[in-house]
């Protein structure tokens, strides 16, 4: 009985080629994450919580326009702005390669979703609020995130415990890598699960036969907001423009 | 020189009053400090609940031996041990009516809700701090290793060290502090892990 190991590190790979903006994810991951329903007045407010969302840009001039569609969650930086800026150590780095957020030691500063160059993290103004009939639908392995405390995309940890769960009872080590697996003890977090064209990949970045350890050599490989040194565990794999038709990729 | 009786009289509520602060003051510290270093103290106005049925261990797992998973299920698996439904109960007193007056109600309650469908309002005894996520499942799953148990053991050897002779109450009561700080010594003890989103998120 030891410490669990310390050569997991989570990773998260999203295939802008493949994301057509369907926004499967979000819907998963507001329902999975019990993420307050966010209301028209919270967007005018700016106070909106979608610890995913997909950001839509608009490329070329009328007629011939593109949709480009970002999914944008936690990035969970290695070097991330938000950790040293937390006076009571609500937010720091586990050996996993996950950004934690400490709900119970939050004390509701702010400073992280300031110094946060993403804009993943939310703080709750009020106390979240449910509509009757979806009362039941809140997830019990969640925790209800109550006025006055910073939240974000956890990569599903609640999941990771489970898969954890489940891995020692069929008698491995830990969870299987592969995201789509689909036997027991494969851990992904909800917005994979429910993203229909595959362009989320999740795993274990330190096993070389993993997915997204794969995926991740891709010369279509970058980072949002690289030059700022955060080095990201969310790795985007550039669009491939059927008109620019040099097709070498993948 | 006599002293000033004026001033005798003023000072007299500003020490009584003081006095009176310095003493609810000094009586919270030592309290404090005492039910800290003997956490127990903090279980004293925990007391049993009564139950809607006056069900006893001491009758089933005590006397009768059964075995803490044959009720409580899903604790081998998951993270709640489970209240065992109505239906279960009825395995063995749809036959079982009782013999002594006192026991004979209780258990005709118990058909009341059977035969109703109800289930039964029992009042939870041991409840975490929010924020906790606590796994019952993989305590289990490690703490024979932890107590040295060895191959061949019997459940209660493990639930106790928690829920303490859960055999021996005739009405369920914590017996642990269940606060962060027990948890805690105990991880650091066995060499568990430690790191906060264990439990909390």
């Amino acid at each position: 009985m030891a410490e669990p190991q310390v050569d997991v590190k989570w990773s998260m790979v999203v295939d802008i080629d493949k994301c057509t903006g369907c926004q499967a994810c979000v819907v998963a991951c507001q329902s999975e994450n019990n993420v307050p329903i966010s209301t028209q007045e919270l967007y005018d407010q700016r106070r909106q919580m979608t610890w995913i969302r997909v950001e839509r840009y608009w490329e070329g001039d009328f007629p011939d326009v593109k949709a480009r569609y970002i999914p944008i969650m936690c990035q969970h930086c290695d070097t991330a702005p938000c950790e040293p800026v937390c006076p009571v150590f609500a937010t720091y780095h586990n050996n996993e390669g996950l950004n934690v957020q400490v709900y119970n030691r939050c004390v509701g500063t702010r400073y992280c979703a300031n110094n946060c160059p993403y804009q993943v993290r939310f703080f709750n103004f009020w106390e979240p609020v449910w509509p009757d009939s979806l009362k039941n639908q809140l997830n019990p392995d969640v925790t209800v995130r109550s006025r006055g405390i910073m939240e974000k995309c956890s990569f599903c940890v609640q999941r990771l415990r489970r898969s954890e769960r489940d891995a020692a009872q069929n008698g491995d080590d830990r969870p299987a890598d592969d995201a789509f697996d689909p036997s027991h003890g494969a851990f992904a977090p909800a917005c994979v699960r429910a993203c229909p064209t595959d362009a989320l990949v999740f795993g274990d970045a330190n096993n070389p036969n993993s997915r997204v350890a794969s995926l991740a050599h891709s010369d279509r490989r970058y980072h949002l907001l690289e030059h700022l040194g955060t080095e990201p565990n969310v790795i985007y794999l550039k669009k491939i423009d059927p008109e620019a038709g040099d097709g070498n990729h993948e | 020189m006599r002293p000033d009786r004026k001033l005798l009289l003023l000072s007299l509520p500003v020490v009584l009053i003081g006095g009176l602060v310095a003493t609810i003051i000094g009586g919270f510290v030592i309290w404090r400090v005492a039910a800290h270093y003997f956490y127990p103290l903090e279980l004293i106005a925990k007391a049993a609940p009564t139950q809607p049925i006056r069900f006893t261990h001491v009758t089933h797992a005590g006397q009768l031996g059964i075995d803490c998973t044959f009720c409580h299920r899903t604790v081998t698996e998951e993270r709640t041990a489970g209240i065992p439904a109505v239906q279960q109960c009825m395995f063995c007193h749809a036959v079982i009516k009782g013999v002594e007056e006192d026991k004979a109600s209780e258990i005709a309650k118990l058909q009341e809700y059977a035969a109703n469908d109800e289930p039964i309002d029992w009042i939870r005894v041991h409840r975490l701090p929010d924020h906790v996520q606590f796994t019952h499942e993989v305590h289990i799953r490690r703490l024979p290793e932890v107590l040295g148990l060895g191959e061949d053991f019997q459940i209660q050897a493990v639930c106790s060290t928690c829920h303490g002779k859960i055999w021996e109450m005739e009405e369920v009561r914590q017996v642990r502090a269940l606060k962060m700080g027990d948890c805690v010594d105990c991880h650091r003890a066995n060499n568990a892990p430690t790191d906060c989103v264990i439990c909390h998120y």
